[in-house]
């Protein structure tokens, strides 16, 4: 590799604690003023089965985990037999030799060592640390501090197996790894856990949903810390609920939000709809596993852009936009449940599973954000659905002396019902010019579009996978320039037909390719290569950093 | 808002239908409610789709006209945005027990505190006469023209079981006593239920039966069971209060005192409140030791 790049890797049976271990690991580079990007990878089961790790940590700041661990810490054969070969150039491998069983690498009798210890299946996460920190020659007590904080329960246990690891460990190690300290520390964050920030900074009050992955880590952030930031969560029957209840608490002036994926948005289909009807302000968060149906629960995809773009029947202005970073998902939440309420109508964060459950280092300024308040009735009489020239009627909150009606059937200003061709008319042109206002506001105040690097040669992508092709560039050094547009709906055509007839690719993870379908469509960008993966496991930067080269020449 | 209760919309109903008795008995609950100091600016409304749905559309109040079966969690969330509110919901037999049956029996589980209005009129009426989960096996309609193969859903015994704190059945014949139904059922705390017996003259004229059938409870039962074995009986429609109790209702064991709206933390405290959650993310302890 050519820049300082260490990778972690730590893979086990479900309940061994390696995600854990994963996120001690990463704390610990952070401390020592380190980047890192850490993803867990699981499969749908709570016991058993085969979960990993990985935390890649550089001195620059790094967007992706690597496949290839530097120091793999294995703590079954399973994990031996997937990962043996997943090392780099002078990776070292350490495996439980409990049974006895030589592989290539160091034998530690991870399991039988932890046997003495009560929770012995629990404890063996504490010996990837342990075994981490001798191998970079980390300072026995520096190892004590993080596993008396980050491992209380049991915590004697944990520090005398954690000495007897990291003893075993050192005696064996050929050479040590040398770790370099950075420059500076930043707090690491979920994917999830920043969208719950940036949504928090903008005002939620109320969080609804059901739990599904990959978006129950938001539900999760919340009912751990909302109420500290104000914000209530809700989980209520279903989605259907879920969605009609956050339609219901809008209309008292509560900033409502809903968690969903893709089989619990279907079932929201109806109440988007409604939302669009009586311009309600619901910000969803619409999180894709590989689908379609019950799919692959706990693994990434990018298969419902399409779908994402024009939910619910009927014609309404939707915003649509989707994070290319964890750092960006805490400004674009916020944004968009903004936006939402500047022009009364549903927004959706479309992600992925790998950004919101990945994490990384970020440098975020909550200062930034503001709260914008939605324009609001002052004096008159009040007409829930007034025309204006911006399309957007001022908002009132009950209690009133004035009446407000809020209405699912087609209605007139006052929110009576109507089937009248004039009313009808007035009131489509109404939510279109919404729709043109909104797109006006994007054209003039919002970033719609990010451009990374230089070059003639376009890689097009979005979302979280934005962030592995930004490693890919990173790491091998290619001269080309990443776009990535953020908002999908409205589609901002007004800074992409600038791109067309350059050399270009579409990098995405779905099967079909429909971002490319969506530049060919409303930009006229007809790219020359794709490169799609839609197996549920994020890119890794190197593989894709081969695959560029080839096409930037 | 008039003082009337009127509002501009022509009213549709067919002539003589159930739904005129509601409307009545609904206006004056709402005199008797603000008599009693519940404003009507508290008062907020929802209501499903069918014939019983236009009601929203003949009442000056505020709320949301919901969709098909919905309208019990749409009033859900409203009473989850502002607690100080009292909200109230009418539905059809379709509404509460076909297409939004979960949310019914969900809010009466978790006792939410607000009241339900069923028009019970056994037909979905305003897609002309089908067969509804409250119609009697054998009802004929367009879509069930040798007869609706289905018993009937009991809704009164369906809410009692799954947990509804007030239960009550109304008569559309009899304007006075639904209104004081009203009444009780938007100031109990709690889930309340009032399944009104409405006929529908076009599709399902029942007024002769109910004339006939319905006599008033004097007082609520005090058992539970006592409560579900009077929802069973056919032999006589009583109408009135079948149960009545208190029990903690969900947004208090949920928030508390707490209004989402009413108490919002500042933009600056969330902001504080971040950058606190930010900062004890790192690990100091190992920072301070490299110091």
């Amino acid at each position: 590799m050519n820049d300082d790049i260490f990778t972690f890797l730590i893979a086990g049976k479900a309940g061994q604690g390696t995600k854990k271990a994963g996120i001690v690991a990463a704390n610990f580079f952070a401390s020592l003023k380190r980047n890192v990007f850490q993803l867990n990878d699981y499969p749908s089961l709570i016991r058993g089965g085969h979960n990993f790790s990985i935390v890649s940590t550089s001195s620059r700041k790094i967007y992706s985990h690597y496949m290839k661990a530097d120091l793999a810490v294995l703590l079954d054969q399973r994990s031996v037999k997937s990962h043996r070969n997943h090392l780099t150039e002078h990776g070292l491998l350490v495996y439980d030799d409990s049974t006895g069983k030589q592989e290539q690498g160091i034998g530690i009798p991870i399991a039988s060592l932890a046997k003495k210890y009560s929770n012995p299946d629990l404890i063996v996460g504490v010996a990837g640390i342990a075994t981490l920190a001798a191998a970079i020659a980390c300072d026995r007590a520096i190892l004590d501090t993080i596993i008396q904080k980050e491992y209380q329960r049991n915590a004697q246990d944990n520090l005398s197996y954690a000495h007897e690891i990291y003893d075993k460990v050192f005696e064996k190690i050929p050479e040590q790894f040398i770790i370099r300290e950075g420059t500076d520390t930043h707090p690491i964050l979920t994917g999830a856990e920043s969208i719950g920030l940036g949504v928090s900074a903008a005002g939620l009050d109320l969080y609804f949903a059901y739990p599904m992955t990959p978006s129950t880590p938001i539900l999760h952030f919340l009912s751990s810390q909302g109420k500290k930031l104000g914000v209530r969560t809700i989980q209520p029957e279903n989605e259907i609920a879920v969605a009609n209840m956050a339609i219901g608490a809008t209309i008292t002036g509560a900033r409502s939000m809903v968690g969903t994926s893709g089989g619990g948005f279907c079932l929201m289909q109806e109440a988007f709809s409604l939302a669009g009807m009586v311009e309600a302000p619901v910000l969803f968060f619409l999180g894709q596993r590989p689908g379609p149906s019950t799919g692959v629960p706990t693994y990434t995809e990018q298969g419902e852009l399409l779908f994402s773009l024009y939910p619910g029947q009927g014609e309404f202005p939707r915003i649509v936009a989707s994070p290319g970073s964890i750092e960006e998902a805490f400004y674009l939440s916020a944004e968009l449940l903004n936006l939402a309420w500047q022009y009364q109508t549903p927004a959706i964060i479309l992600s992925e599973k790998h950004l919101t459950e990945s994490s990384m280092n970020v440098d975020l300024e909550p200062g930034k954000i503001s709260e914008v308040k939605p324009a609001i009735h002052t004096e008159g009489k009040y007409q829930r659905y007034r025309k204006t020239d911006s399309g957007v009627s001022p908002l009132l909150f009950p209690p009133s002396k004035n009446m407000i009606k809020w209405t699912s059937y087609e209605h007139d200003e006052d929110g009576y019902t109507t089937e009248e061709a004039e009313e009808i008319s007035q009131m489509h042109i109404k939510r279109r010019t919404k729709r043109e206002s909104l797109i006006r506001y994007l054209q003039q105040n919002i970033q719609t579009v990010n451009e990374y690097g230089s070059g003639d040669f376009c890689v097009f992508t979005f979302g979280s996978t934005t962030m592995s092709v930004r490693e890919a560039i990173i790491h091998a050094g290619l001269s080309c320039t990443v776009v990535q547009p953020i908002y999908l709906q409205p589609f901002p055509s007004w800074n992409l037909t600038k791109f067309a007839g350059r050399p270009s690719v579409v990098i995405e993870q779905n099967s079909t390719g429909q971002l490319e379908q969506l530049l060919r469509e409303k930009c006229g960008i007809l790219p020359m290569n794709s490169i799609r993966q839609f197996d549920g496991r994020p890119f890794d930067p190197e593989i894709l950093a081969q695959k560029l080269k080839e096409m930037i020449v | 808002m008039n003082q009337e209760l009127t509002t501009p919309v022509e009213n549709t109903w067919c002539p003589g239908c159930g739904n005129f008795g509601i409307l009545n008995a609904f206006k004056k609950a709402v005199q008797i409610l603000e008599a009693k100091g519940v404003d009507r600016t508290y008062l907020i409304l929802s209501a499903g789709i069918g014939c019983h749905g236009k009601i929203f559309d003949y009442v000056p109040l505020s709320g949301l006209y919901s969709l098909h079966g919905r309208s019990m969690a749409t009033i859900q969330g409203i009473k989850l945005g502002n607690p100080d509110l009292k909200v109230l919901t009418f539905a059809g037999d379709g509404d509460a027990f076909g297409e939004g049956i979960s949310h019914m029996i969900f809010a009466a589980k978790r006792n939410a505190d607000i009241t339900v209005i069923v028009h019970n009129n056994g037909t979905y009426a305003l897609t002309t006469g089908q067969f509804s989960p409250t119609s009697q096996k054998g009802f004929k309609g367009p879509s069930s023209l040798e007869g609706n193969p289905e018993p009937p859903i009991n809704p009164l015994s369906l809410m009692l079981e799954a947990g509804a704190t007030f239960v009550a059945r109304g008569y559309a014949g009899r304007i006075d006593h639904l209104a004081l139904l009203i009444v009780e059922a938007v100031l109990h705390e709690g889930f309340s239920y009032i399944d009104v017996l409405q006929p529908s003259v076009v599709f399902n004229n029942t007024y002769k039966e109910y004339n006939s059938l319905v006599e008033i409870i004097e007082k609520p039962a005090e058992r539970l069971e006592d409560a579900v074995q009077r929802a069973k009986r056919f032999d006589r429609m009583p109408i009135g209060v079948f149960y009545n109790v208190t029990k903690p209702v969900f947004h208090k064991e949920f928030y508390g005192e707490w209004n989402p709206v009413m108490n919002r933390l500042s933009h600056e405290e969330r902001l504080q409140r971040i950058l606190s959650i930010l900062n004890n993310r790192s690990m100091k302890e190992v920072e301070d030791m490299k110091k």
